[in-house]
């Protein structure tokens, strides 16, 4: 057993038995012992950290959190807590625990950019940890608990400099952005030593079953078996494995999942259904002869119907740039030429349909931008004020959307990447127009009203074409949601309130 | 700690270090602070660098602290301090540098007549057991400098007595005959030896833990005669999560002459 002793005291001790210093006061002798003794750790177990952050309240899914954390997990962990049950207070939680035991000294914490300052404002304001944002001249030697993006934190030459640092614990933000292990990002954070690390993700699986098993091998390798071993002994292929009750056992020991209902806490209701749409007539020939073009990739076919299902302009903007140098460009222009004479969107009707019953604040979720501005037109021509929000907005240009949309107008209309870090409770309608591929997706699409503060039930509306491509990416989206709650855990209806047997 | 307690520490703190408190209510207190003071707790190294490069007048810090929010009325500005706040984390650290070290003689009736006092070395010892998780003890010895009898929970036992810092004309203190120096090392032989009796089955299951991730580490490299570097820092940081050590530290300590 090692054991450090400190000879610190006794160098001033000497001093004073040699008349080289001054002798100091009892009142303060005794006082240093009472706070020392009411500081004590008395045990190994057991949170500390709740008693020195008295303006915190946490609840009882968060402590219960962070002491499985830290007592059955040794302290490396991925948190999956479904969207706004406070991973981060969970997280701050360990962090401090730690911080309080001396067992961390310094920390890095990897999120996404535009969360960095959320994250230095709660660390400081409810857990008194002096985290500081990484900057590109800053001195981070100094730093103890360090901030930054993930997408500077993996070049060079920030890179190098993260590297030469010592740090006892590291915790990832948004941690399905791990999901692939040929990224740079992913093998950046392979070379940091993990002592104690967290990864947060309510989503650790997207796709499929490997983007769990990287994230896994990142935080524990070995915990899953190596590639091969993990690939035959559940059979694992994309959307398909067994033995699942196994790995699900496996899993859980090393993540934590709280579920809306298992916090005791009571929610509203979540209303989803699907709402299906009929093409028209005119609208089903062009999509009939977009899946016919010729020289055309099967990648660029898919997406053209699926922007075919959402509007025309999201169509002739891909198919007008295809014009350039493509070979069947005489049969393009006629398709265009078709589109164009459309008069009809039966998706944005049924879409203004709903808004008007709803009578209330609505969210509509695009993956277009060429659509985001249709919509907001043909909502107008019909009388409803909307605002735009997309992921290149800064700060206060967000903050200002939010603002116009909570106190003027009636519908705000997302793309896709609008969905992570805006809390918008005051609404209680989602209408997903279009249907990403992910069905994480969606449940971040739908944290972002159904989180806690909301106080009515929320709708949420899945729009699908019938006979296009969008059944298809229904039925995928039933597999992936399938693989993931018999791995990770059930999940909240993201796609419809009736359970599909697959 | 409750804000009642804050409060107090603040104002003994305060007073004890001559600091001003210039206005005080059940919930604040507000107080001039002196120049080592503010250095010690205001955080502001480049003020104080600035004004000892430049020679200029030091203008120490007037604060409110503010101990408990809920019961404020009215304007008032000042900083809230509470239990877990960094400042008065700061204040714990300066009350440790600032009462490390005593040399105390024991207060004793003038109608006694002539009495004698005998020296006692006494030590507190903060162990901690560090693995994956940590556990702390707090030691407190006294070692009679002139028999080298040792006593347990010394402080409980003088933390009542009122002292002096200087000898009173009646009273004789005795030199030692053991060398302070001395004594210290028998007191850490003592806390050693305390160590070496306790149940240390926390280490056991560290180790346990330790080669159980090092087992699940070795098993994704199985195979891989060129093992990666990431494989390197993997072992080292299992090594820093789960090694066992004991950390000993002297809180505080002095010659005290006891009746």
């Amino acid at each position: 057993m090692i054991i450090e002793r400190s000879s610190e005291w006794e160098e001033g001790f000497n001093n004073r038995l040699n008349h080289l210093e001054q002798w100091q006061s009892w009142t303060l002798y005794k006082m240093s012992y009472d706070t020392v003794k009411m500081k004590l750790i008395p045990d190994f177990t057991g949170l500390q950290a709740t008693k020195y952050l008295p303006n915190l309240q946490p609840l009882k899914h968060q402590l219960e959190a962070a002491e499985t954390v830290i007592e059955r997990m040794n302290g490396k962990a991925i948190l999956a807590d479904e969207v706004g049950l406070g991973k981060t207070i969970e997280a701050g939680l360990i962090l401090k625990e730690y911080l309080i035991r001396g067992l961390v000294k310094r920390a890095l914490i990897l999120a996404p950019a535009s969360l960095i300052n959320q994250w230095i404002e709660e660390l400081n304001s409810k857990f008194h940890i002096p985290a500081m944002a990484y900057k590109k001249n800053c001195p981070i030697e100094r730093y103890d608990v360090l901030i930054m993006s993930m997408d500077t934190a993996k070049k060079s030459p920030h890179k190098e400099r993260i590297y030469e640092q010592d740090y006892d614990m590291i915790i990832i933000d948004e941690a399905h952005k791990l999901k692939n292990n040929k990224t740079q990002i992913y093998e950046f954070v392979q070379g940091l030593k993990k002592k104690f690390c967290l990864l947060l993700t309510a989503t650790p699986i997207q796709n499929d079953v490997f983007e769990l098993y990287y994230l896994i091998s990142l935080l524990k390798p070995g915990h899953l078996g190596n590639y091969d071993t993990f690939q035959s002994a559940f059979s694992a292929s994309k959307h398909h494995l067994e033995h699942d009750d196994y790995l699900k056992e496996l899993v859980n020991q090393v993540m934590v999942r709280n579920r809306r209902e298992d916090t005791g806490i009571d929610w509203t209701n979540r209303c989803v259904q699907i709402v299906p749409i009929t093409f028209t007539d005119e609208e089903r020939e062009v999509y009939d002869m977009l899946g016919a073009l010729g020289g055309a990739s099967s990648f660029s076919l898919i997406t053209l119907q699926k922007e075919m299902c959402s509007s025309k302009e999201a169509t002739a903007l891909t198919l007008t740039n295809m014009l350039e140098d493509h070979t069947h460009s005489q049969e393009i222009e006629a398709i265009l030429a078709k589109l164009m004479a459309l008069e009809v969107n039966s998706k944005a009707q049924k879409t203004l349909e709903i808004v008007k019953q709803a009578n209330d604040k609505v969210i509509i979720f695009t993956e277009y931008r060429a659509t985001q501005i249709y919509l907001q037109w043909y909502l107008h021509a019909n009388g409803i004020t909307s605002v735009l929000f997309n992921g290149k907005f800064n700060k206060s240009k967000r903050d200002y959307m939010k603002h116009l949309f909570k106190e003027r107008a009636q519908v705000l209309i997302a793309t896709e990447a609008g969905g992570e870090g805006i809390n918008l409770q005051f609404c209680h309608h989602v209408i997903n127009y279009d249907l990403p591929w992910n069905p994480m997706k969606l449940e971040q699409r739908i944290g972002r009203v159904h989180r806690l503060g909301q106080e009515h039930d929320v709708h949420i509306y899945n729009l699908a074409i019938e006979n296009t491509i969008e059944e298809k990416i229904l039925a995928l989206l039933h597999t992936k949601i399938d693989v993931f709650e018999k791995v990770v855990g059930d999940l909240d209806a993201i796609l419809t309130n009736f359970k599909e047997s697959v | 700690m409750y804000p009642q307690q804050v409060q107090h520490y603040l104002k003994e703190f305060f007073m004890e270090n001559n600091c001003t408190i210039l206005g005080e209510e059940h919930h604040y207190l507000t107080v001039q602070l002196t120049v080592d003071i503010d250095k010690r707790i205001m955080n502001r190294p480049f003020y104080w660098q600035y004004i000892e490069a430049t020679n200029s007048e030091p203008n120490p810090a007037q604060v409110t602290f503010i101990t408990n929010q809920a019961a404020m009325a009215g304007n008032l500005f000042g900083e809230a301090i509470h239990y877990g706040s960094p400042r008065l984390n700061r204040l714990f650290q300066a009350t440790r540098e600032l009462g490390a070290y005593v040399q105390l003689f024991e207060k004793v009736d003038g109608d006694m007549g002539q009495v004698i006092l005998t020296p006692w070395l006494g030590v507190n010892f903060k162990v901690s057991y560090c693995c994956d998780r940590t556990k702390e003890m707090l030691y407190s010895f006294g070692i009679n400098l002139l028999t080298g009898v040792i006593k347990e929970d010394f402080h409980d036992m003088i933390c009542a007595s009122e002292f002096d810092t200087e000898p009173a004309e009646n009273v004789f203190h005795v030199q030692y005959i053991i060398k302070p120096i001395r004594a210290l090392e028998r007191l850490k032989a003592t806390i050693d030896k305390m160590i070496e009796q306790d149940d240390h089955s926390w280490a056991t299951e560290a180790q346990k833990r330790w080669q159980r991730d090092q087992r699940v580490l070795d098993y994704f490299y199985e195979g891989v005669d060129d093992k990666p570097e990431c494989y390197e820092i993997e072992r080292k940081a299992l090594e820093e999560q789960y090694a066992s050590k004991i950390k000993i530290e002297i809180i505080n300590g002095g010659i005290f002459y006891l009746f």
